[in-house]
Order: C-alpha cells, then structure tokens, then sequence
C-alpha cells in the first residue's frame, strides 16, 4: 500500500503522541492513584533554570512551595529550598504497556515531589493522572471505533453487495439509528445500571454501547462504495477470469472501501474520545479512582474549584495535539478523496 | 408534489414511531426504576413500595405500558414524571423553551456569519485570506466541545464581565423590564458563544468546499463568458448551485436543535433541556427519559424532513424525478 | 470453417421505471441471432443505444439473456448453471471500452497481468511472471511498464495493456465492447493494428463492437449492423458497405470520414 507522504507524516505525529500516553508509567513521575494529603490544590510548579543569584544551572530545578500568609490555600514559592530534577529515576512501580513490570521514571526529583501540573483535592499529580487518563480515554476513543467500523463494513458491504431486500432492510435500520438521539440513550443504559458498577465493566459498555450506537453513517459510506465498485468494468473483468463473489469483494471492492474507513476512523476516534471525556465528566462513564481525561475535569463543575484552581482546566487541553493530529490525519486522506461528506463532530455526531 | 410531501411525512411518521418503541424497550428493559432508591431506605415499607409502584403501572407487562403511554401522548400528557408528581409535556416544554432560545439564536448566529464566511474565503482560495480561515477554523476545532464550553466559564470567573452560569441573577423578580432584558441577556452571551464558537468552524468549511466547488464548475465560467459578472454571477448563478449540500446541512442544525447544547446547558447551569433530562436519567424518572429522547428526535426528523422539503423546492432535478412518479 | 458461436433469438429485457412514473420494459436485444465462425471477425456496428454493449456482456456470459441461446463449445451458454458459467468464462474474453475503468488503477500492471493466471490457479509463480512479460511483448510493450500503474500509463498503453490481459489465459473468442472509441484517433490505429497483428499471428477469432464503420471495415470479415435491439442486416463486410440496403446502414456509412472511405484496405492476411 502506497501511503501518500502528508498521510504518513501524520501518522507519525500520532504515532508518537500515543506511544507516549501508552508509556505513560515512565512519563509520569508517581503513581496517579498517590495520595499526598498534605498538598491538596498544589499549583503547578514551574521549571527553572536561573536561580535567585541569577546563577544557571544546566539541570532545571523545582522550588517548595509553602503557604501564604493569612490563607489556607494560597501557595507561593519558596525560594529558600530547590530541588534539581533527576532524570531515569527508579520509582513507584508500574507495568510497561499493561505488562512489563518496570519502576523506570522519566524524571524526578530528590526528596520532593515535582508536579509539573499541580495536585487535585486529594493531592494527587495532575500530570501523571492526566498520562494515565489519556490511556483510559484514547483507549475507549480507538476501541469504540473499531467496534463502529467493523460494524459497519460489515453491514455496509453486505448491504451494497448482494441489494435486493437485505440492503432495504438494512437501510431502514441505518435511519432508524441515525435517527435516535444516542447521547441520551447513552445516558440511559449507563445510568440505568446498578450504582455500583466496577471501573472496568463501566468502560466497556460504555466503548460497547458508543461503537455499537455509530455503525449507520460508516455503513451508509462503505455501502455507496461497494455499490459504485461493483459496476466498476474490473470486477466484471474479474469475473470474465472466474472470479467468485468471495473473491471479488475481498480483492478488489473492499480494498475501495478501506480508504473511506480509514478516513472515517481518523474522524470517529476523536468524536468518540471526545463522547468519553463528556459522559466521564458528567459522572456517568469512568469512575473515580481511575483517571479519564473526563472525570479529570469534574470536580470544575464545583465554583469554588472553578475560582481558585486554574490549573484544574488543564486536562481540557490533552487532547488538543491529539484532536489536531486527527484532523490532519482525516484532511491529508480526503485530499484525494471526495468531497467533505457531512459529518457531525463531538456530541451531536451521536445524535 | 403532494405526493413527494405526504410519503416523506409518512416515512417520518413511521421513523418517529420507531425510535419511540425502541426508546421504550430500551429504557424499560434496563434494570433499575425509580423506587429502587426507596426500596434500600429501610424507613419506607416494601408495602409502599410496590403500591407507589402498581400506582405507576410499573407491574404490566410492556405493550400494556406502551399503549398506555400512547393514550397519554394523544392526551397531550407524555406520561407522569416520578420526581416532578406531573405529567411529562409541560415540564419539556417548559425546558425546551429555554433550551430553544440559546440553540436558534446559536444557530441563525452561526450561519449568518459562516455564509458569508464561507462564501469569501471560497472566493479567495488558495490565497492568504482563505489560508487564515482554514487555519482559524483547524484551530478552534481542535477545541473541544467541554474545553471550550469550561474554558468561558473560567474566563468569566477571572474576570467577571459575564455571569457563571444560570438564566437569570438572584434577584431577578425585582428588576424592571428593561433591567430584566439586560440581564437576560447577559446571561445568554456564554452559552451562544461556546455554541456557535463549536459549530462555527464545521460549518464554515462545509460553505467554503460547497461554493469552491461550484465555483470551479464549466457552466461558470460560460456564464462570465456571456458578460455575466460580480453579484449577479454569484447569487444568481453560483449559489444555487451549492445549495444542495447546505441545505442538508441546515437540516442537520435544525435537528440538533434540541440535543445540541446538553453539555453546554450543563456545564453553565442553564435551565434547559439538557440538564434537565440529565437529572432525569440519574433519577431514573422513566417517563421523563422517554418523553425527552421522543422530543429530539421529533425535531431530528423535522429537521430532515424540512431539508427533503427545501431541497424539493430548490433543486429542480428532484422534482422531475419524482414528479412525474 | 468451423462454427465457433452460433446466436439464436437472443432477448434481453430490463425491467425499469421510466419518467411517466410507469413500469417499463427495456428490450435491449429483441430477437438477435448470428454465427461466428473460428478464425474471422465479425463487426457488429450500431447507434448508441442499440443493444451492442448489453450483447457484449451476455457473449462474454456476464449477463444472463431473457431468452434465447447462444451456442458454443456444444453448449447452450445460457442456460448453465453458474458453475459451468464460471469455466467458459474464460474462453471468452472481454475488452472494456474504457481501460481506465477497466484496469483496477490500485494495481501495478504485473499484478493486472497475472491476475487471470492466479484465478485459474493451475501454473507457478515463476511461470505466470514469464507469462505476463511475454504478453507485454506481444501487444507492444516494453518491460518496465510492468511496475507501473495504470495511471502513469497513456489511454493506448492502458488499452494494449487490457488486451495483454485478455489473452492471458488464451481464449477462444476476443469481444471488443467498442474497444477503441475512448482512445485518440491516432492511437486508435495503432491498437487496431496490435488487433490485426493478433488476428493474423494467433488465428483469433473476435467480435468487435463499434459505432465506427471505417474500423469494422479495417478489421472484420463479416458485418452484422444493429438497430433497436434488432439485426438489422448483414453479410460480408465489403457486400454491405458497397451496398447498404437500410436507412441505418445508410446513415452509418455516410458518417465515415470521406478519407477512409476511398480503397479499404484489404484485411491483412
């Protein structure tokens, strides 16, 4: 397969940006599920390299941060006590790719913590919650439309392949599905449930009920191709040769529908990450203590967290490099494709 | 023409019909009601339970159910709402209204500035300014929806111009008529903001690849080639011609209408829709879920219907085709 | 000679929906019948809309007629079951009028070459790559072109590389669907004589389908016009175009660019 040079520099950009949410236990410094009660709402402490007499140190330090006068959750610096960082430290332990045990750390710092993002209410470190969460949130984003696509080249093809009255059934349920508000149906089978749904059973009805809910506009796609590539002269070429069925569509019209899947994929896994982070948010996907970009961003919805921690907000823009990733990934494949086809991002596209 | 209409209508209908059966099985079917929360308060007795329960009708099986809810949507009633002791429409209607006023005034907003938007960066393509525009519109869609809808309210926290959240201030009763608009107004200016900043770059990109599209097209450049020029070649000749697309698209903003903005209604408090059928859901208050999903889909399917209707009208090609059916 | 093809009271019909709104039927062959025999040409001339290209499909047995049959190879091609269907395919082998449709334009010309000899599975992989090069020899062209698409590929080399293609697995009978039209009228000559050249190095036997009288006349022994799904005449090519006895032939034949209509040339045997 011959990748065109825009597609693939894109893919690389991805590439990297998810090997380093895949590695996410040696780009984090702690565990996401530490505790530190001592420092709840820490800001972020910010790099240096010049220090107060203005001399430079070649490794960046961290200073304390100690309370302010006359306020409870005030933090200032303190210059009096920096920490360099240490790089390739040896810390908490965690399992490489969901397997390799390993305690190999990026980076660190000698008797302190660093937290390059600040703290939540029960002192936990925001970046390392914010790397582990986007395993949690990418992974739901890129499952679920998996589900979707298989789904839906399933259908699509078989629909526009063989016509007659399994294609008209089948578009009659495609509308159906495009019809209903899936969002709120989303809400409901979730929040339906019983309360006390463990972490992971939640996540995967959620990336089930949100891949199996977004077949219909991939299906609808992959069925106009198979339509317009089965009266293609190289397929009755292929049959002059003695092709069967079987052959046909594998060869030579499901190879057209590939593209279109691909690009389908680089729009749904953003949409689908992005449905994640919104039903984390509100309470009804990824529970607490597990991390999702999602349930990283709800305790904002308290105005008191709104009003003194800024830095709260900064997981809201994890997925920018991502989503702008995508969406060259998606611009850079329909250069050659056809024109934009109608599609919804973010919440509505599940409508 | 008749014809075309009532088979689309009819087909509508029919949809609308479908996604209410399916929105019934599904959430009736899920375990869990409203008085499973009473069932755990050991203070309520199961006695009570399960009469609150027959009272409900929760006991029959589910066509009876269904046909019972049928009764009550011709009634006008939508079923009975467990929290609010009331029957379903008035409470989504109410809801719905506000919702209403932020999501149309979106909208019109929005393409009102995407059109023309689109339309000059169409004009100019390849060229520095549309450059900007396509840049502009890549930039705020990588936003996300719940960044840019939180980020508003952070700003409006720091710096106070705009109020958090909610329709109206704390003492609202007590302002003049004027005071009243104002404040209204005021509140209303986050919401439409984060709804047209999310749907403004789509949007634009859509006009723009519509009108450059048709802007390249042959029977263009044989019209300049007759004298013709400036305003009148383009909305008189290039514009109709890219509709098509738009106007499908306009349908789909008519359709999300009423499920759009949930995450915005939530996130700033708004007292629409959305947060309202929210509460339902966490609450399990089964007829309320239903009634609102029956409600976004009905504008979901007016929405397409009147795109079928306005493409009917504008595009000739598809009255000969099926005219003469 | 031997009789290779023998067509009898071909029909096709399709049913469709027309724009009074009614169901209609479309008989796109009403009653065809004609014999090829092994080793000529037979040109079958027509307007657009006669019938010749849905005539092309049922020879080549990818369409089934509504009635009728078509001898050959001492079997009624048209009533066997799809497994019969699928081994005489290949002894009838279509060319498409355009090679840029025909041609699956993913896939490198080696890859198009030997995709019938993959199909019909009975040679080695070494063999079927020999097999192709020494196709691209025989319609004229050079080796390298193996590694390209069909994209990077003129109109002319496309089609030399579809009639490669066809003779891969050595068939009996070439039909040409209107073979030519979509080329450049130069090149057009020049597949004409590739077609020539076959004709007289491997004895084929062909039916070719065209609009384009002077090309019947330069390629074919004998002439079959078509109009509204009907044989309209026939007979031997000279015979008919010296003399043509009905209003369709007439109009055809005036249609010839008065260049080519000065001596035929003889077909080249």
């Amino acid at each position: 397969m011959r990748i065109q040079r825009n597609v693939a520099r894109w893919l690389v950009v991805l590439g990297v940006l998810h090997a380093i949410v895949a590695c996410a236990g040696f780009f984090a410094p702690y565990d996401p599920a530490e505790q530190d009660r001592k420092s709840p709402y820490l800001p972020p402490m910010r790099l240096h390299v010049v220090d107060g007499q203005g001399q430079f140190h070649a490794r960046p330090f961290v200073y304390a941060f100690r309370l302010r006068e006359g306020t409870f959750d005030q933090y200032e610096e303190d210059a009096g006590q920096s920490y360099p960082l240490t790089f390739f430290v040896s810390g908490a332990g965690y399992r490489l790719l969901g397997f390799l045990p390993c305690r190999l750390h990026l980076f660190g710092a000698e008797d302190s913590r660093v937290y390059l993002l600040g703290t939540d209410g029960y002192g936990r470190d925001q970046w390392s919650r914010l790397l582990f969460g986007g395993q949690v949130s990418l992974l739901a984003g890129l499952l679920g439309a998996g589900i979707t696509l298989s789904l839906g080249l399933s259908m699509g093809a078989a629909a526009g392949y063989y016509g007659g009255w399994r294609d008209d059934l089948l578009m009659r349920v495609a509308e159906l599905f495009l019809a209903l508000p899936w969002l709120y149906l989303l809400f409901g089978v979730r929040a339906f449930l019983p309360l006390a749904v463990r972490p992971l059973a939640a996540f995967f009805l959620i990336v089930a009920v949100i891949g199996a809910a977004g077949w219909a506009r991939p299906a609808r796609l992959v069925r106009a191709v198979v339509l317009s590539a089965k009266e293609r002269d190289f397929v009755r070429a292929a049959r002059g040769f003695g092709a069967t069925d079987a052959y046909v569509l594998r060869r030579h019209i499901l190879p057209e529908a590939g593209s279109v899947l691909l690009t389908q994929a680089a729009i749904l896994v953003p949409q689908y990450v992005l449905a994640e982070m919104t039903l984390s948010f509100l309470g009804l996907g990824v529970p607490e203590p597990v991390a999702s970009w999602g349930n990283l961003l709800s305790s904002l919805q308290q105005y008191s967290v709104l009003v003194s921690y800024w830095w709260m907000y900064l997981p809201a823009l994890a997925m920018v490099p991502f989503f702008l990733g995508y969406l060259g990934l998606a611009s850079s494949l329909q250069e050659r494709g056809p024109a934009y086809k109608i599609e919804r991002r973010g919440l509505g596209s599940l409508t | 023409m008749m014809r075309y209409f009532l088979r689309r209508l009819a087909h509508a209908f029919l949809l609308i019909f479908g996604v209410s059966i399916l929105a019934f099985l599904f959430t009736t079917l899920a375990p869990g009601n409203y008085f499973d929360e009473m069932r755990l308060n050991p203070q309520i007795a199961p006695e009570t339970v399960a009469a609150l329960r027959a009272q409900y009708q929760l006991d029959r099986p589910l066509p009876e159910r269904y046909a019972s809810w049928v009764n009550s949507l011709i009634h006008g009633e939508m079923g009975f709402s467990f929290a609010y002791n009331s029957p379903v429409a008035p409470l989504l209607l109410a809801r719905a209204r506000n919702t209403l006023l932020l999501t149309v005034t979106a909208t019109v907003l929005a393409w009102g500035i995407a059109l023309p938007l689109g339309v000059w960066s169409a004009e100019r393509l390849g060229r520095f300014p549309d450059r900007m525009i396509t840049w502009g519109t890549a930039a705020l869609l990588v936003i996300p929806d719940l960044a840019l809808a939180l980020g508003l309210l952070v700003l409006a926290v720091r710096t106070g111009w705009f109020p958090t959240g909610g329709m109206a201030s704390v003492d609202f009763e007590n302002f003049s008529f004027l005071h009243k608009l104002q404040d209204l107004g005021l509140h209303t200016v986050l919401p439409i903001l984060a709804l047209v900043l999310s749907a403004l770059p789509l949007l634009v990109r859509h006009v723009r690849a519509a009108v450059a599209e048709v802007l390249g097209a042959p029977f263009l450049l044989a019209a300049q080639g007759h004298g013709i020029s400036g305003r009148t070649l383009l909305y008189r000749y290039a514009l109709p011609a890219a509709a098509n697309p738009l106007i499908s698209l306009l349908g789909f903003s008519i359709g999300a209408l009423l499920s759009g903005s949930l995450l915005i209604e939530v996130v700033m408090s708004w007292p629409g829709l959305g947060p309202f059928l929210l509460e339902a859901i966490l609450a399990r208050d089964l007829y309320v879920v239903i009634g609102g999903v029956l409600f976004s889909t009905i504008f979901l399917v007016a929405g397409n219907f009147l795109a079928d209707v306005l493409l009917y009208w504008a595009d000739p090609r598809i009255r000969t085709e099926s005219g003469s059916r | 000679m031997q009789l290779l093809i023998k067509a009898e009271n071909l029909v096709k019909r399709y049913a469709r929906r027309n724009r009074g709104g009614a169901q209609e039927e479309l008989r796109a062959l009403d009653g065809v019948s004609f014999e090829v025999f092994a080793g000529t040409t037979l040109a079958v001339v027509g307007e657009s809309g006669s019938g010749k290209s849905t005539l092309a499909l049922c020879l080549a047995c990818l369409e089934e007629a509504t009635s009728g049959s078509i001898w050959f190879g001492g079997k009624d091609i048209c009533k066997i079951a799809e497994k019969e269907r699928r081994e005489i395919r290949p002894q009838i082998q279509l060319i498409f009028q355009d090679p840029a449709n025909s041609l699956n334009p993913r896939w490198e010309a080696i890859g198009i070459l030997t995709e019938p000899l993959i199909l019909q599975g009975r040679i080695s992989r070494e063999e079927m790559k020999e097999r192709a090069y020494s196709l691209l020899e025989r319609v004229g062209l050079s080796a390298e072109i193996a590694e390209r698409l069909p994209g990077e590929l003129s109109g002319g080399q496309r089609q030399r590389l579809a009639i490669a293609r066809a003779l891969a697995l050595e068939p009996k009978v070439l039909v040409l669907d209107e073979a030519l039209s979509a080329l450049d009228c130069s090149v057009q000559a020049q597949i004409a004589n590739v077609l020539l050249e076959l004709q007289s190095a491997l004895g084929m036997t062909c039916v070719f389908i065209t609009h384009d009288l002077g090309m019947a006349a330069h390629l074919a022994d004998e002439i079959v016009v078509m109009g509204g799904g009907r044989i309209v005449e026939q007979g031997r090519v000279e015979e008919v175009l010296r003399e043509p006895r009905e209003q369709i032939t007439r109009r055809l034949v005036a249609a010839v660019p008065r260049l080519a209509r000065a001596p035929m040339a003889p077909i080249g045997r």
